[in-house]
């Protein structure tokens, strides 16, 4: 459904003639004439207005009785008085019947200092009470949740936080319990609210009757500063507002952005500062010494690492984990590419570069806010719940405010599902083959055999295809693919059919339209724009030989070719698809260099220098969202004192080995990136600002986007088409050679599906208030499976394949599909990396 | 009673079957006659009849029938049998005698208003009603008068019997449809009327029982005949249930301009004990007070207005000079109190404060002043509510304030002396520690 159009209409408020958009809610209209109209339940933010407070009356000229301001469109002509007597007796009235039965415990609220209904009462209300009765009571406080609770006796029942959970995360568990004024918020059966989204009712409550257990007590606001900054815990790349007390972070807040966020965050987002200060963080250099890890001076760590790489002779190679700065990506590669002549550096792009060339094509790119007007969306291959969850809220908002159609494609059944207006599955792994599938289903090409291969059934792939073709009635509308990185794991095998589907629908250089990946590493894109890549450099400009990706340098330092790694944030035992081969890589490395916040599992046990890493409340730097929006990360406090900027030290390592490069503060870095990059031309930190720059929405920057791949030479002219017309003159690629979905039945095993759940983080694990939220591994299956297997819901088991086996709990879903299996990977223990596939059995575990 | 037309045949023994609904002419010729009918001039008729909504606000059926947008969306016809109104229970002795008239007229209603989907959202407490519904229903689906094809016409309709599970505000037009959605039954934001966007969203009309049993006779006589009936902009029969001091309570037939005096000395016989009059809510107990000056009033819609109170939804209790205004306007406020659904702030704390401040003036710890601010709250509700139920209290309590004041007044007093002299009672007895 496109964008609506604005259009300016004349009112008259308080006696002003202003200009206001035609149907803007009044209550925002005044704003135009300078008139703030009290409001509390009124949060465009949540949907439709439901008018409960009454806070928000207004006069208007030619209808007799007051009318709610947040309710009411503006009209052209229309004359509205915010202060007359009548409206204030009414504002008066509804201050003092909200603060009859409140319990006006200012000075022990949490809310104190920073709360509408004392703002509000201040400003429109009468000054006094005439209430002599008791007051209502309720038990308080309450554990809403390990994470919220609730003193309802502050609760003024302003619907925000029921609203949300039911029309906004639609995990509907909030609900409103009786009626007049025995009216309580809580969760139908009193079971604690647990939910991916839960904490923005902290921020949605306009009293203290919701607060935040971690915060509670900690602060008063004028106590506090905020800082803004973007947070770094996973691709969708929040905008948020860290509470600063004494250098320590003690909240974390939205800071809105229509474009990234709409001013919601995860819980994992919002929660997660508490690793900042953790006690286990690492805040000195370590270097291992006969086997342990010491905490050393920096000048002995430098040196150390120096050493290492000065004695490798370009035995070396660089690893980029999601949280890199495109800064410390940027340097990275050059230490590892210039300085010391290896080409041997990656960020698990897992895909090469004519495949990021075609898909990254700054035509063919979609937004965040296109999600929300698109006619219809394809989830495909991702749960954006938990690869990048507030993008789960923008699809639930374009699907229920603007009827999108949402068609999901995936091989673990989604929680999009019931949102959606077609979900079809496919086999774990078959990626390749379902794509193909799909955009033969345009192209009249054989869709049996493919879908067959992908463990899909063909006529739901029709019936996709129809969706998508059909949804601008009788033409293909603004289409927008969401897709997940992990589906372009068989290259271009997936990328082709991908850009015919592309074409197929006209998605190129159509706006409101086109794709949008999610990285499985929250700065992915940035990392490989800033080329972090073995087969690209800066601006995605061609290597003269392409180094090993990921997979390669663990093979390489395997086989004893590379003997240096340098890991910069990253934990490859718990980050990289493949464990068995990476503890070998660790195992024969001669050194290991790695900037980490956390001894996770490598650090721990294979590290040789450890470089403490800020935090995100502390890095300074640059990130770019997947819809390739430029953010900036501002510093909200000051380093522990032992921790040194990754840039510093990268640059450090660079000067000590003959490079002069000249990056004195992160900024020059910014700029020598910026220069290096063409399609970043002429940005600066400063035009990027508070709220980022999409920079392909410039049309010299997205014509500096490297035109020379084959690929994309290949399948150009078929994107730029109108291909519906176009007669089946296309012939399929080769049926991918994937497994057919029912081959695992034969001998009991189940195709191995993989997720990462959105609490699989190292910021979670060291969030003593997430503690409870920490995943353990589950195997997802199928009833029938189960039954075939003999095992039952909650039963211990363990699964395995080539001699590897994980501990995990069967987890029976009646939507999961038969013959696969999914686990969870990005865990501490039992992650399905350890597991090599695509088969696994399922044992019952042997009681211990 | 010669102007019977809802309560004709109402006492007729097995009214409530199809074979003897049939009978007495039912689903028979009236019904071809609409369904033959193009829908505009069956709307037509009905605002010709100039029929009243019977379910409270008295807003014009055929009017509202003919906002229905045109189109082929799914529309639908609802049924409001919540019947809550205190003093109310016309809606129940119409369901249980004659179920198929109902049904007869939400055909009608729904071939009127292009809805293939109705349903009839009857208050739990009707348990009884409800079966008898169901029952009529099956019965109606058997013999094709519902589903596909009616009587072979070319219009189908579903009928579906829907209990609730008593609350007052899901008599709310709005606040019934939330319910019958499945959701919290609470009054939605007007606009959109349902008319634009009700039921699942889709157009929908809603008629009190009373006003949907009333579509066959007004099809049967014609319009211009049924808007001879009663007095101008009150046209037609209506029928009240007469509640409080009466001899003869009960369910009534009139013609609408009948005098009250008539309706409640002649029709009701008079005053039990045959005291006086002391006050009488002639709409139901959401209708501001009227007094025994206000007898001779004729009883319809405008008269009742221009006395500043309202038919409503024709339900008349009556108050003798025997019982104490306080103890009315408690129980009153206790019942808004109950059932205010409690999403607007007026409303929610309004309802409360006013009984807390009620139960004050019967303990005795309430002085005259509290009578000030009990007016000043009642004022600061009406009109500031999303739906008007917080002024379904508030102008009675408001009423009764302006109207009783030395009562009130006096009630006050007295409380407070008894409440004195029990206190100096107990103190005397010793039940109460003296400070040595
Ligand atoms: C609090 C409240 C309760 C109501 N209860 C009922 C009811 O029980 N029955 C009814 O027919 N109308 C009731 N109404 C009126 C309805 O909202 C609506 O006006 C009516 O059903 C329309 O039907 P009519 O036009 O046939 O009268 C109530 C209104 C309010 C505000
Ligand atoms: S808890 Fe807060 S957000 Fe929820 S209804 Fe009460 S005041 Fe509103
Ligand atoms: S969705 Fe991601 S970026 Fe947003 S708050 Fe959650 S973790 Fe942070
Ligand atoms: S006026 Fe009362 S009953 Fe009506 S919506 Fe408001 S709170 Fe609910
Ligand atoms: S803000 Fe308008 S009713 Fe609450």
């Amino acid at each position: 459904m496109p964008r609506p159009e604005r259009k300016l209409i004349t009112f008259s408020i308080d006696g002003r003639e202003v200009e206001a958009p035609a149907n803007m809610m009044l209550v925002d209209a005044a704003k135009f004439g300078d008139v703030e109209i009290p409001v509390f339940c009124y949060e465009p933010k949540l949907g439709a207005p439901v008018g409960a407070c009454r806070m928000c009356l207004v006069d208007i000229e030619g209808i007799p009785k007051l009318q709610t301001g947040c309710s009411t469109p503006v009209k052209d002509g229309m004359v509205v008085h915010t202060q007359t007597r009548r409206v204030k007796d009414a504002q008066q009235s509804v201050v003092e019947f909200l603060l009859i039965n409140h319990p006006l415990d200012c000075p022990v609220c949490d809310k104190g200092g920073e709360c509408p209904l004392q703002d509000v009462s201040f400003g429109w209300g009468g000054g006094m009470t005439r209430f002599v009765e008791p007051k209502r009571h309720f038990k308080k406080p309450l554990e809403l949740s390990p994470l919220i609770a609730i003193d309802r006796e502050r609760c003024i029942l302003c619907y925000r936080c029921v609203r949300f959970s039911q029309e906004l995360s639609e995990d509907y568990q909030l609900v409103l319990h009786e009626r007049s004024a025995a009216t309580f918020v809580g969760t139908f059966d009193g079971h604690p609210y647990v939910a991916p989204f839960s904490g923005n009712i902290l921020e949605l409550c306009p009293v203290g009757a919701l607060t935040s257990m971690p915060y509670r007590f900690r602060a008063r606001p004028w106590d506090i500063e905020n800082a803004g900054s973007v947070c770094t815990l996973c691709p969708a790349q929040c905008n948020v507002a860290f509470t600063v007390r004494d250098d320590r972070v003690l909240r974390v807040l939205a800071r809105e952005n229509e474009e990234v966020d709409d001013g919601w965050l995860c819980d994992k987002g919002r929660f997660a500062y508490q690793s900042i200060h953790a006690e286990e963080r690492v805040v000195a250099p370590m270097v291992r010494e006969d086997g342990v890890l010491r905490e050393v001076t920096w000048e002995r760590a430098l040196e150390a690492a120096k050493a290492a790489l000065g004695g490798a002779q370009g035995r070396i190679a660089g690893l980029a984990g999601g949280e890199t700065t495109n800064e410390e990506g940027f340097l990275l590669q050059r230490l590892v590419r210039d300085v010391h002549g290896s080409p041997h550096v990656d960020s698990g792009a897992g895909l090469d570069r004519s495949g990021l060339l075609a898909l990254g094509d700054p035509g063919l790119q979609a937004t965040v806010a296109d999600l929300e007007f698109a006619h219809t969306v394809l989830v495909l291959g991702t749960e954006p719940v938990d690869d990048a969850p507030i993008l789960d809220l923008r699809l639930r908002k374009g699907v229920r405010r603007n009827r999108v159609k949402l068609a999901v494609a995936t091989s673990r059944p989604s929680s999009l599902d019931p949102n959606a207006t077609l979900a079809v599955r496919y086999a774990p792994g078959a990626e390749a083959a379902f794509v193909t599938a799909l955009s033969a289903a345009f192209y009249g090409g054989a869709v049996d055999e493919p879908a067959q291969a992908a463990g899909a059934d063909a006529g739901a792939v029709h019936e996709l295809a129809t969706l998508l073709r059909t949804s601008g009635g009788d033409q293909p509308g603004d289409v927008v693919v969401l897709y997940g990185q992990r589906v372009l794991a068989e290259g271009e095998a997936v990328t082709a059919p991908l850009l015919k589907l592309a074409g197929a629908l006209g998605l190129s250089g159509r706006p409101g339209a086109g794709l949008l990946g999610v990285p499985t590493a929250t700065n992915g894109r940035g990392l490989r724009e800033a080329g972090v890549l073995p087969d690209a450099g800066p601006g995605l400009t061609a290597v003269p030989s392409a180094g090993h990706g990921a997979t390669g340098i663990a093979e390489a330092t395997a086989a004893g070719e590379l003997s240096v790694l340098y890991l910069l944030h990253t934990d490859p035992l718990r980050d990289e698809p493949q464990r068995a081969v990476w503890e070998r890589a660790l195992e024969a490395a001669t050194h290991v260099i790695a900037h980490a916040g956390f001894l996770t599992e490598t650090i721990r046990e294979h590290a040789t220098v450890v470089f403490p890493a800020e935090s995100y409340a502390e890095k300074e730097g640059t990130l770019v969202h997947p819809d390739g929006r430029l953010q900036r990360l501002r510093p909200a406090i000051g380093r522990p004192a032992g921790v040194r900027a990754a840039w510093q030290v990268l640059d450090e390592l660079a000067r000590s080995a003959g490079a002069e490069h000249g990056v004195h503060t992160v900024h020059s870095a910014t700029q020598q990136l910026f220069a290096a990059v063409a399609f970043y031309a002429g940005l600066s930190v400063d035009a990027i600002g508070a709220k980022g720059v999409r920079w392909w929405e410039d049309d010299a920057r997205a014509a500096a986007w490297p035109q020379e791949s084959g690929l994309r030479a290949a399948i150009s002219d078929l994107v730029a088409k109108t291909p519906l017309s176009r007669t089946p003159d296309y012939e399929e690629a080769p049926t991918p050679s994937g497994l057919g979905a029912a081959d695992g039945a034969t001998n009991g095993a189940l195709r191995l599906g993989t997720y990462q759940s959105i609490w699989a983080a190292a910021e979670v694990e060291a969030s003593p208030a997430l503690k409870f939220l920490h995943p353990h591994q589950r195997v997802e299956l199928s009833p029938a499976d189960a039954a075939r297997l003999g095992i039952e819901h909650g039963e211990h088991v363990t699964v395995g394949s080539a001699g590897a086996t994980v501990e995990a709990v069967a987890h029976l879903r009646n939507e999961s599909p038969a013959g696969s299996a999914f686990l969870q990977s990005g865990i501490p223990e039992d992650a399905a990396n350890v597991l090599q596939g695509p088969l696994v059995e399922i044992r019952k575990a042997t009681p211990k | 009673m010669s102007s019977a037309i809802l309560f004709k045949d109402i006492d007729e023994p097995g009214l409530g079957t199809l074979a003897v609904y049939q009978r007495r002419g039912g689903y028979g010729d009236v019904l071809r006659k609409g369904l033959s009918m193009p829908r505009e001039a069956l709307v037509n008729e009905l605002v010709e009849s100039g029929l009243r909504g019977r379910g409270g606000a008295g807003f014009s059926m055929g009017k509202k029938a003919s906002f229905m947008p045109k189109g082929g969306m799914d529309k639908y016809l609802v049924c409001n049998a919540d019947e809550s109104e205190p003093g109310t229970f016309k809606d129940r002795e119409l369901m249980t005698k004659s179920p198929h008239m109902l049904i007869e007229g939400m055909i009608l209603a729904a071939y009127a208003a292009g809805a293939t989907k109705s349903f009839i959202y009857i208050r739990g407490e009707y348990a009884q009603q409800a079966d008898i519904l169901d029952a009529a229903v099956a019965e109606a689906y058997a013999d094709g008068l519902l589903g596909e094809n009616i009587l072979g016409f070319d219009f189908s309709l579903e009928l579906v019997v829907h209990r609730g599970a008593g609350a007052y505000i899901c008599g709310e037009e709005t606040g019934l449809l939330d319910s019958l959605e499945g959701k919290r039954g609470n009054p939605r934001l007007k606009p959109p009327f349902p008319a634009n966007q009700g039921l699942y969203q889709g157009p929908t009309l809603i008629n009190n029982v009373e006003t949907l049993m009333t579509i066959p006779h007004i099809l049967g006589m014609g319009a211009a005949k049924y808007a001879e009936i009663g007095v101008e902009n009150s046209t037609g029969t209506k029928l009240i249930s007469v509640s409080g001091h009466v001899k003869r309570p009960g369910n009534y037939e009139i013609e609408l301009g009948m005098s009250a005096r008539e309706i409640i000395y002649g029709l009701c016989g008079g005053i039990e004990g045959d005291h006086e009059v002391k006050l009488w809510f002639p709409g139901g107990s959401s209708s501001p007070v009227l007094t025994s000056d206000d007898l001779d009033l004729g009883y319809d819609f405008d008269s009742l207005a221009k006395a500043g109170s309202m038919l409503g939804s024709g339900a008349i209790i009556v108050v003798d000079d025997q019982t104490s205004v306080v103890e009315v306007c408690l129980k009153l406020a206790k019942f808004y109190r109950h059932e205010s659904c409690g999403k607007c702030t007026p409303c929610r704390e309004g309802t409360q404060w006013t009984v807390k401040m009620l139960e004050r003036m019967k303990s005795g710890t309430a002085t005259p002043m509290d009578l000030d601010i009990m007016a000043s709250v009642q004022e600061q509700i009406t009109g500031h509510c999303l739906c008007v139920l917080g002024d379904a209290m508030a102008m009675p309590v408001g009423s009764m304030i302006a109207k009783f004041r030395p009562e009130f007044e006096e009630y006050i007093e007295a409380a407070r002396e008894r409440a004195e002299r029990e206190l100096v009672a107990s103190l005397d007895a010793g039940l109460v520690g003296s400070a040595t």
